[in-house]
């Protein structure tokens, strides 16, 4: 039996057909997927801080690719390796050589200074571009590794505005504070800072009553809020991780101890949403110097609104991990490639400014962004509202605090 | 001599580790474990040949760490030197350490929180002295030549780390036929019978002590210049001292290759959990941890007692 194709056979053989013979041209046309190394502490004593950090991170990639990739390389989608420091340097090292042997272009790390210190040195053997998302230290960035970049600012900076600012709300007030008593943790931001401001705040004629360390984990402030009531200083200048710093400013409250103001300096957990609706009484009036979002930009509360449809509390982790990545993926698109060395030539003269912080565009010397610059946040009726620089301010700070 | 030959093997073994593996990562977890195996192994001289449980062995690791960096970053000397001056002065503290326990007696659980605390004396003095860097840590500065002891690659890293580790090891092998192994492991099995026929206990732990103190100091250098970070959490935190006294415990505590068995296990162990149980954070952990919960429940003599469990069923 003879057989015969009709035309409908006929026009479904050839589009078929077509469809096999175009099928590598339709792959060979596809813009390769970029891989970006995303090493967090998603476990041990800093898992909550890493876990915000890498879900800021993916939410970027996700943004990213949703608005059609990296357009100067054909539209190619970007790929988060997440890994896992487990807190520890050796081992966010070890996680940076696998991302990279893995075909990450760029990583993205590590939160705590001492992890970013062994993850950016791990990356500058390979000369692959490594973007801070949160470490603070002085130490990071300016140790000769062209492939550091920092956008956010470090504790030198944040605390030089900290001290310039608490003098400016100060005499706002009509000066009376006098005293101040520095509460701080013993790792590397907190010693770091705390010496800064020490050394700083004396010039601006405040007396330094004490300077008070605590391990970490603290899980009981008693002592050191009676060695507070004792001094009885004007001003408290907590800087702490957000476990301690919880548990210290409930215990100040506990002990009614009466001071004109809590100004935090990296507070952590004086900026946090968290904080602020779990304990919101001890958080009322607290201010702080920290990393923070544009609160009049539209691309940040599109960000803040997305980040808590996720129910994740949009925190400073969540965004300057999200900057971190976004300001990658911007350098890769001016660079029109994902040549580690090209990266590193756009990063070095990068002008971003998506990144809706209160930064300006970005301006890299020795791999720190000079724009990159901390707020003033104070809680006020229940919201943490931005009250310096005024141009980014959102309320009038109330300082000293009302009593009771 | 057939202990000799096998460790000889498993070193020439592990020493062409960089020319087979070709992935930097795997290699780096191979060095990773070498590291894990050689604080073990210190831990072990005193701990598992010695009797002497010590919980805070970070206390010689950080020792060593901290005088190859002060000396580098501080007084501008070079890290030779501090490699030097980081073994012998992590022996001295260890020798310091180890007389005021002996003289007063201290045994057991008691010489155990001694040296949990002595840890954290030094854990606290580094966070407060101004030349260690204090709580901000001490970073020594980025040379990659072999001149400042710093590694241009995992590969030269790894074989500085093999050669101190098959010292330690060689030190232990010959511990285990000389006369004053014997005598620590009459002190280790009883010491006021050890001290009846004429050992001179005090002597013969101190000789223990500074040979651990010697190789987990000589640890502490190794990190330093690999990572060439320092803070006191990571140099004198518990987590070094628990690292130390997990590998010989899981691999066999007072036997030669125990703490190579247990580094090796432990370190695939974490691997393979890692790898099976995704991006899910933790979840890895609660199987690393089950598996080490089973092997020190069902293996109390750890991994090198296995061998013989294994003999015992092929006779019977």
């Amino acid at each position: 039996m003879a057989t015969r194709m009709n035309r409908r056979g006929f026009l479904g053989t050839t589009a078929a057909t077509a469809g096999v013979l175009a099928a590598p041209g339709i792959l060979r046309a596809q813009a390769e997927t970029v891989k970006v190394g995303l090493v967090h502490p998603v476990t041990g004593a800093l898992a909550y801080s890493g876990n915000q950090c890498r879900e800021g991170a993916l939410m970027a990639i996700e943004d990213i690719n949703a608005a059609g990739g990296i357009k100067s390389l054909g539209g190619a989608m970007l790929e988060g390796l997440v890994a896992d420091s487990q807190s520890k340097p050796e081992v966010g090292a070890a996680e940076t050589a696998k991302a990279i042997e893995g075909g990450a272009a760029g990583i993205v790390a590590g939160y705590a200074s001492s992890i970013t210190l062994a993850t950016s040195q791990e990356a500058a053997k390979t000369n692959t571009p490594h973007i801070v998302d949160v470490g603070v230290s002085d130490k990071i960035v300016g140790r000769d590794l062209p492939n550091v970049f920092r956008l956010g600012p470090g504790y030198g900076k944040i605390a030089a505005f900290a001290v310039d600012n608490l003098v400016a709300i100060n005499e706002g007030a009509g000066s009376p504070a006098k005293s101040v008593m520095i509460i701080h943790e013993e790792s590397a931001f907190g010693t770091g800072t705390a010496g800064l401001l020490a050394e700083k705040l004396p010039e601006k004629g405040f007396e330094v009553l004490d300077v008070i360390k605590h391990a970490n984990p603290t899980r009981d402030f008693t002592n050191i809020a009676l060695q507070v009531k004792a001094a009885q200083p004007d001003i408290i200048i907590p800087a702490q991780y957000y476990n301690e710093y919880v548990l210290f400013a409930r215990t100040l409250r506990q002990q009614r101890i009466e001071m004109q103001g809590i100004y935090s300096v990296l507070g952590g957990a004086a900026s946090s949403f968290k904080f602020v609706e779990e304990f919101p009484e001890a958080a009322a009036y607290i201010m702080d110097c920290n990393h923070w979002y544009n609160p009049l930009s539209e691309e940040a509360l599109r960000r803040r609104a997305a980040a808590e449809e996720k129910g994740l509390y949009y925190t400073y982790e969540v965004y300057l991990a999200y900057n971190a990545v976004a300001l990658l993926a911007d350098a890769m698109e001016q660079a029109g490639s994902a040549d580690k060395e090209a990266v590193i030539e756009a990063l070095a003269a990068s002008t971003w400014d998506g990144h809706a912080m209160p930064y300006g565009p970005t301006k890299f010397v020795d791999g720190q962004n000079e724009g990159g610059q901390p707020v003033n946040t104070q809680v006020l009726d229940g919201k943490i509202e931005v009250i310096l620089p005024p141009d980014f301010a959102s309320a009038e700070a109330v300082f000293p605090m009302p009593k009771g | 001599m057939t202990k000799l030959l096998a460790l000889l093997a498993i070193f020439a073994a592990l020493f062409c580790a960089p020319l087979v593996i070709g992935s930097e990562f795997w290699l780096n977890t191979v060095l990773l474990a070498l590291y894990a195996a050689l604080l073990g192994q210190a831990w072990n001289i005193l701990g598992g040949y010695g009797g002497q449980f010590s919980f805070g062995h970070a206390l010689f690791f950080g020792v060593g760490a901290y005088s190859v960096a002060v000396l580098q970053v501080e007084l501008g000397l070079s890290a030779w030197l501090g490699l030097v001056v980081g073994g012998a002065l992590a022996a001295v503290v260890a020798v310091i350490v180890g007389f005021l326990t002996a003289r007063y007696g201290l045994r057991g659980s008691y010489f155990a929180l001694v040296t949990l605390a002595f840890a954290e004396v030094f854990r606290i003095l580094s966070n407060s002295v101004s030349w260690t860097g204090a709580g901000e840590g001490i970073l020594i500065p980025l040379d990659q030549r072999l001149a400042a002891l710093q590694f241009p690659d995992t590969a030269s890293a790894y074989w500085a780390l093999w050669a101190i580790t098959l010292a330690c090891f060689l030190a232990v092998w010959r511990l285990e036929r000389s006369r004053f192994g014997a005598r620590l492991m009459a002190v280790r099995d009883n010491e006021d019978a050890a001290a009846a026929i004429g050992v001179d206990a005090m002597q013969v732990k101190l000789g223990a002590m500074a040979l651990s103190g010697l190789f987990m100091g000589l640890a502490g250098v190794f990190y330093a210049q690999k990572f060439l970070y320092l803070d006191p959490a990571i140099a004198f935190g518990p987590e070094k001292s628990v690292e130390a006294l997990l590998v010989p415990i899981v691999g066999g505590i007072g036997t030669l290759f125990g703490p190579l068995l247990g580094a090796f296990a432990l370190h695939g162990v974490a691997e393979i959990a890692r790898e099976t149980m995704g991006d899910a954070p933790g979840l890895n952990m609660i199987v690393y941890g089950t598996i080490l919960v089973c092997m020190v429940l069902f293996l109390p003599r750890g991994l090198a007692g296995l061998g013989k469990h294994v003999r015992r069923a092929f006779r019977a």
